[in-house]
């Protein structure tokens, strides 16, 4: 099927710094999409890109097979939620709303009947009247949103539209935004540096750092397979242990580290038994109690347990390992009550929950 | 926390007021001579009672009436002028590449620094070597000149503080750049448009030295205080000078009240 929009190796250049290299991102329809990354990353060049607001100095951006790049930004069939709303304060809500219909030329009878049910789909039905600067965060963020649907694009582009709000108010416009992407049947390009926001709202996301793609995919796949150092330690924590790849079959590697033989699953193609490697473990998939008998496994001593309310988070370290934290979540019932520091521990986990990374040379 | 100096307070409140009664005693005199005048009583001098004399005799003096139209029409014609062409500079200079922003900066603002001798007598070359007629058109093009650097600035200001966003959310939605600049750039603006044009209202309606050059037979109301007074001096003339004050003052009001409601925006 053909995607609804492809940008195929893009690069772009701000003078003599590369901001994008070989950027290769296909948006489906009806897609919510997030493109992840740090500040600085090129996520929102890439959405500036997209949104028409930047020119690209390499590759070519299609929509449904055209090319778009020579289309300027007010013919591009995209909507924008900017990161400050960008609302015309000199207008009312129902005009900020309409303005994409007015602009058009659309009549005035249709504009104010498009307006009032938008207007009713992000809950702002009565509020029609007011000016920007007499509303909260997240209504403004609910008209910015209401003004980018009104003219039923293809496309939305939002750039971090959540990041000036409180944290309570953030949880709520997540489900809001999840469930009108649903609604509406429009695709979502999102921006986000948030990786808990990424993860709670995408179909895919995609991991961007310093102008590259690192890996997409849906998020329980990100989470639980990485592929690269980058994408486990920026997607929630991970344990990132070095070592160099003894063994491998099929899927399952072993690894020899200084502080044991460690086991891990690889995806895709497998380095070559020798190369140095990271074995990359969640804190909440690491067992305390593993037989101490077992070939496989490390021990540990435990340094810190510190209580976060439904969890708890063990900190360990192995000597072998200098420097190097081991973080182990666990629920906070009766089986970590007996944890103190200093106790010896022997860690262990399922080669499933251990991916296999590669280290760039 | 700021410190306490009473005594440096202290003389820089008396610094200040001496200031400000150097700088307005001489207005209020002007206007209290216009209402009470100097007369001569057997000998001695004295003030005559209350009265609008003055006045009334400057609004029958059609001379004085003339000149007035003529800096009206002056002032109003070239501070729209100016606004224009301000307006054209400020977009050009936000969207142009460094290098030329900075050499278009400082041509703009050149003619207002000169000395006004200077722009003056340049214009007064240039109209000749033209041969364009004094009158009317030269002033109005002399005032342009040197009043497009203070609307050009007022509204750059504006123009950079509203920033990219409103502009690219505009063409977002689909908007033409005519479109963006009518609905959202120049409503934005509107603070500032109105505050320099007024800016550049009252300057042009008090400019004397470059109008002497390039009046001709053609008489602005700072250029008929100026001739009245080398002929002697009449009563009228504290009448027109605080009407010109009060008229000067009411304007810098209006563009303080504006200047807040930009900052609102």
């Amino acid at each position: 099927m053909q995607p609804l929009l492809h940008l195929n190796n893009v690069s772009k250049r701000y003078g003599a710094v590369r901001v994008l290299d070989g950027i290769d991102i296909t948006v489906a329809d009806n897609e919510f999409l997030t493109i992840l990354g740090p500040s600085g990353s090129g996520k929102t060049t890439i959405l500036r890109i997209i949104g028409g607001f930047e020119g690209i100095d390499g590759g070519s951006l299609m929509f449904e097979g055209r090319d778009l790049s020579a289309v300027p930004i007010n013919r591009r069939p995209f909507n924008t939620v900017f990161q400050d709303y960008a609302l015309f304060h000199h207008m009312t809500v129902a005009e900020n709303v309409g303005y994409g219909l007015k602009v058009r030329g659309r009549p005035k009878a249709e504009i104010a009947a498009r307006v009032a049910e938008v207007l009713d789909t992000v809950g702002l039905g009565t509020l029609g009247g007011r000016y920007p600067a007499q509303m909260s965060g997240g209504q403004r963020q609910r008209v910015a949103l209401a003004r980018a649907i009104i003219c039923e694009p293809r496309l939305i582009l939002l750039d971090e539209p959540l990041s000036a709000l409180d944290v309570e108010l953030r949880a709520q416009m997540q489900r809001f935004l999840k469930s009108l992407q649903r609604r509406l049947g429009i695709a979502f390009v999102f921006i986000t540096h948030d990786q808990e926001e990424a993860i709670a709202l995408s179909d895919r996301i995609i991991v961007v750092n310093r102008g590259r793609i690192e890996q997409e995919g849906a998020p329980e796949e990100l989470y639980r397979r990485p592929r690269t150092p980058f994408t486990a330690s920026f997607l929630g924590d991970n344990n990132l242990i070095p070592g160099t790849l003894a063994a491998i079959d099929g899927r399952l590697c072993t690894v020899d580290t200084a502080a044991g033989r460690l086991d891990a699953t690889v995806d895709g193609p497998a380095p070559a038994p020798g190369s140095a490697v990271l074995v990359a473990v969640r804190p909440e998939h690491v067992r305390l109690d593993a037989d101490p008998a077992a070939p496989h496994g490390m021990s540990a001593e435990v340094a810190d347990v510190r209580f976060l309310g439904a969890n708890v988070m063990i900190e360990l370290f192995n000597p072998a390992l200098p420097g190097a934290v081991i973080k182990v979540r666990r629920l906070a019932d009766g089986s970590v009550a007996g944890l103190r520091p200093g106790a010896s521990v022997r860690l262990g986990w399922a080669a499933d929950d251990a991916a296999l990374l590669q280290v760039a040379p | 926390m700021k410190q306490k100096a009473p005594f440096l307070d202290a003389l820089l409140g008396l610094v200040a007021g001496i200031g400000l009664i150097a700088l307005y005693a001489p207005l209020l005199a002007t206007a209290a001579l216009s209402f009470f005048q100097i007369v001569r009583v057997r000998g001695t001098l004295g003030f005559a009672p209350f009265s609008l004399d003055p006045y009334v005799a400057l609004l029958a003096n059609g001379e004085i009436l003339a000149a007035l139209s003529t800096s009206l029409v002056v002032a109003t014609v070239s501070s729209l002028l100016a606004l224009v062409l301000a307006l054209m500079f400020a977009f050009y200079f936000v969207s142009a590449r460094r290098g030329l922003g900075i050499a278009m900066q400082t041509m703009v603002f050149l003619p207002f620094l000169l000395p006004p001798i200077i722009t003056g007598l340049s214009l007064l070359i240039a109209f000749r070597e033209i041969d364009l007629g004094r009158g009317l058109v030269t002033i109005i093009i002399a005032h342009v000149v040197f009043i497009v650097p203070v609307v050009y600035r007022t509204v750059l200001v504006r123009l950079q503080l509203l920033g990219s966003s409103l502009t690219e959310a505009s063409l977002d939605l689909g908007a033409s750049r005519v479109q963006t600049l009518r609905y959202v750039i120049l409503p934005q603006m509107r603070p500032a448009l109105i505050s320099g044009v007024l800016l550049a209202f009252a300057i042009s309606f008090d400019e004397t030295l470059i109008t002497l050059f390039v009046a001709g037979s053609q008489t602005t109301l700072p250029i008929r205080l100026w001739a009245m007074m080398r002929v002697g001096f009449v009563p009228e003339i504290n009448a027109l000078a605080t009407l010109i004050f009060l008229c000067t003052a009411a304007i810098t009001f209006a563009i303080g009240l504006m200047q807040r409601a930009g900052e609102r925006v």
